[in-house]
């Protein structure tokens, strides 16, 4: 078996594996712990305080906006940019359709795949160079938050090295980095991927609850 | 003596290479001889020394009446025989270049330019250029031995004062992050062949070349957004001003005695310049490569390739001097991009005139 064979074959499944299990673990977890139960009698949906909670979130506070502009920008450039790379990515739509699932994906031209990944990349790298020159932001990150930046950038970049689609050994070394991935996945906080929504939810119901305006 | 030799081949390459002239083969009319000797092709040589235009004797091709001198030339193929063929490839050299375009993509000629482009790539730029930031380590090398660390005199105060904003620290790290994967990408492209190929062998080599080639593309606009925003984050404060007169002349301090300086002396002045000006070398002529058709004419991507490589090895050489001041060079430097703060003693020490003009305090009172 070669080290392409192995990264996107045995390696893969058991990879792909651990996030799926990894990942339902911990959002069944999460909600098994529930919440505690607020006797006072409500002043307003704290359903509608999820949902509101969640889309409130979105948007930075009006006297927030400036400070956090670049946190913003480079946040959601990050961030759609490799939802749009993972999603749309003609490699990625051929993998899918190969090995996972058979859907009927756009695939992005060369340049849309191009504009996307210089744009995630930039964002990641802003986020992480202020992280690294905030003292404040130095603080309250521990390893965890460096190595899911650096398994995350290691992953688009290997990705991007490999689009000559040349040579095998790339394509197998950029596939090594998604097998690490997903099996890092679950156990840190690359989980607010699917966590985010809970805790903005959660945060708005019992605001929600209490009557608050969100 | 070689290497001088070297180096003046290599301009005038490059000179010939940019420089050259169209206009004599394209607006003299052809002489032609049909029985050539020694003493014609003397006689040929001297008048072309005296700046005339000599065309092929014998049976080369020569422009019809009124019609192109390249392109599809009458008469039965491979008529030339033995004969030399230098007066006709001097024509192509000096053309017009969009005739020479013209001519490549119709298979009916090819361009000289990229010969000689090709031995200033391979037999200078290739073969030298590796060495100048080996050159710089070694002189870095050096001097920290023989310097040893330049500490704060008075050593810390424990007091702080700021030096740069969040804003600032994050465009200065997010363009040491850029320059950092274009740079080790560029140089995998650049030296990979002479240096890797050895080494690793073909299989690694290409390998190598591809994922760097791939990478340097994409990294590239990236470099432009991240020079753009260093230049308006710091262009404040760097501009040359008459103390910076004091700071040349003393060169720094490295002559003894003390030299002051505002929120940047010269030498971080220069610095800024030289990554502004390069960088902008560097993004045209990187957008030239990696869109080509946007200019169309080859000669202007083989001086792009020439300059792009020229301008990274010099920003990549100096960059190694700057990286060394900011960390083991000097003591308490690197606080200034890490947290944005810096000691008051160090400020009193390399920057007198800043500290005065942010603390409204004397430096020279308080500096032991």
């Amino acid at each position: 078996m070669s080290f392409v064979e192995l990264v996107e074959g045995p390696l893969f499944t058991l990879a792909a594996s651990i996030f799926v299990l990894g990942v339902l673990w911990r959002l069944i977890g999460i909600i098994r712990i529930g919440r505690t139960k607020d006797i006072s009698p409500p002043k307003a949906s704290a359903a509608l305080g999820f949902f509101k909670g969640n889309l409130r979130h979105f948007f930075p506070r009006g006297i927030f906006a400036k400070r956090t502009a670049l946190h913003i920008i480079a946040g959601y450039g990050f961030h759609f940019g490799l939802l749009i790379l993972v999603l749309f990515a003609a490699p990625h739509i051929a993998f899918i359709n190969d090995r996972l699932v058979s859907v009927a994906l756009p695939e992005m031209p060369r340049w849309g795949f191009i504009v996307a990944a210089e744009v995630a990349f930039a964002g990641l790298i802003m986020l992480w160079v202020r992280r690294i020159s905030d003292p404040v932001m130095r603080l309250i990150s521990d390893w965890d938050d460096h190595i899911g930046t650096w398994l995350t950038f290691l992953v688009m970049l290997t990705g991007c090295l490999a689009l000559q689609e040349s040579h095998a050994f790339l394509r197998g070394f950029h596939m090594l980095f998604v097998d690490i991935w997903l099996i890092y996945f679950p156990f840190s906080r690359l989980m607010h991927a699917f966590t985010f929504f809970l805790s903005r939810g959660n945060t708005g119901a019992t605001y929600g609850r209490k009557g608050m305006n969100l | 003596m070689m290497m001088r030799q070297s180096l003046a081949l290599a301009l005038v390459l490059f000179a010939s290479l940019l420089l050259t002239d169209v206009s004599h083969a394209q607006t003299a009319a052809p002489t032609f001889d049909a029985t050539a000797t020694a003493a014609q092709a003397l006689d040929d040589i001297m008048a072309r020394q005296r700046g005339e235009v000599v065309l092929p004797r014998g049976n080369a091709p020569v422009a019809p009446e009124g019609g192109p001198l390249f392109g599809p030339q009458p008469g039965p193929p491979n008529s030339l025989g033995p004969q030399s063929q230098s007066d006709y490839w001097r024509g192509y050299r000096g053309g017009d270049p969009a005739d020479i375009v013209a001519a490549v993509d119709s298979g009916q000629a090819m361009t000289t330019t990229g010969q000689q482009w090709r031995l200033l790539r391979e037999n200078y730029i290739r073969k030298y250029a590796g060495w100048f930031p080996v050159g710089v380590i070694a002189i870095l090398a050096l001097f920290f031995l023989l310097r040893g660390r330049i500490r704060i005199v008075a050593g810390f105060s424990g007091n702080t004062i700021p030096r740069f904003t969040i804003n600032q620290r994050v465009a200065h790290w997010f363009m040491a992050a850029v320059f950092s994967i274009l740079a080790l990408s560029g140089l995998i492209i650049l030296l990979g062949r002479p240096v890797l190929l050895p080494l690793f062998g073909p299989q690694a080599n290409s390998i190598l070349t591809s994922a760097a080639l791939q990478g340097h593309n994409l990294f590239g606009p990236i470099f432009i957004l991240a020079l753009a925003w260093l230049f308006v984050k710091f262009i404040r404060g760097n501009f040359f001003q008459i103390v910076d007169l004091k700071w040349i002349l003393k060169l720094g301090g490295m002559l003894g005695g003390h030299v002051s300086s505002r929120q940047f002396n010269f030498g971080e002045k220069a610095w800024f310049w030289m990554v502004i000006l390069i960088g902008i070398l560097l993004s045209v002529t990187g957008v030239s490569l990696e869109f080509p058709w946007l200019f169309g004419d080859i000669r202007i991507l083989q001086a792009s390739t020439i300059l792009h490589a020229l301008g990274a090895i010099a920003l990549i050489s100096v960059s190694l001097g700057h990286i060394y001041i900011g960390t083991i060079g000097m003591e308490g430097s690197i606080d200034s991009m890490l947290k944005g703060e810096v000691d008051e003693n160090w400020a009193k020490e390399h920057h007198d005139l800043w500290y005065e003009e942010v603390t409204g305090k004397p430096a020279s009172e308080d500096a032991s």
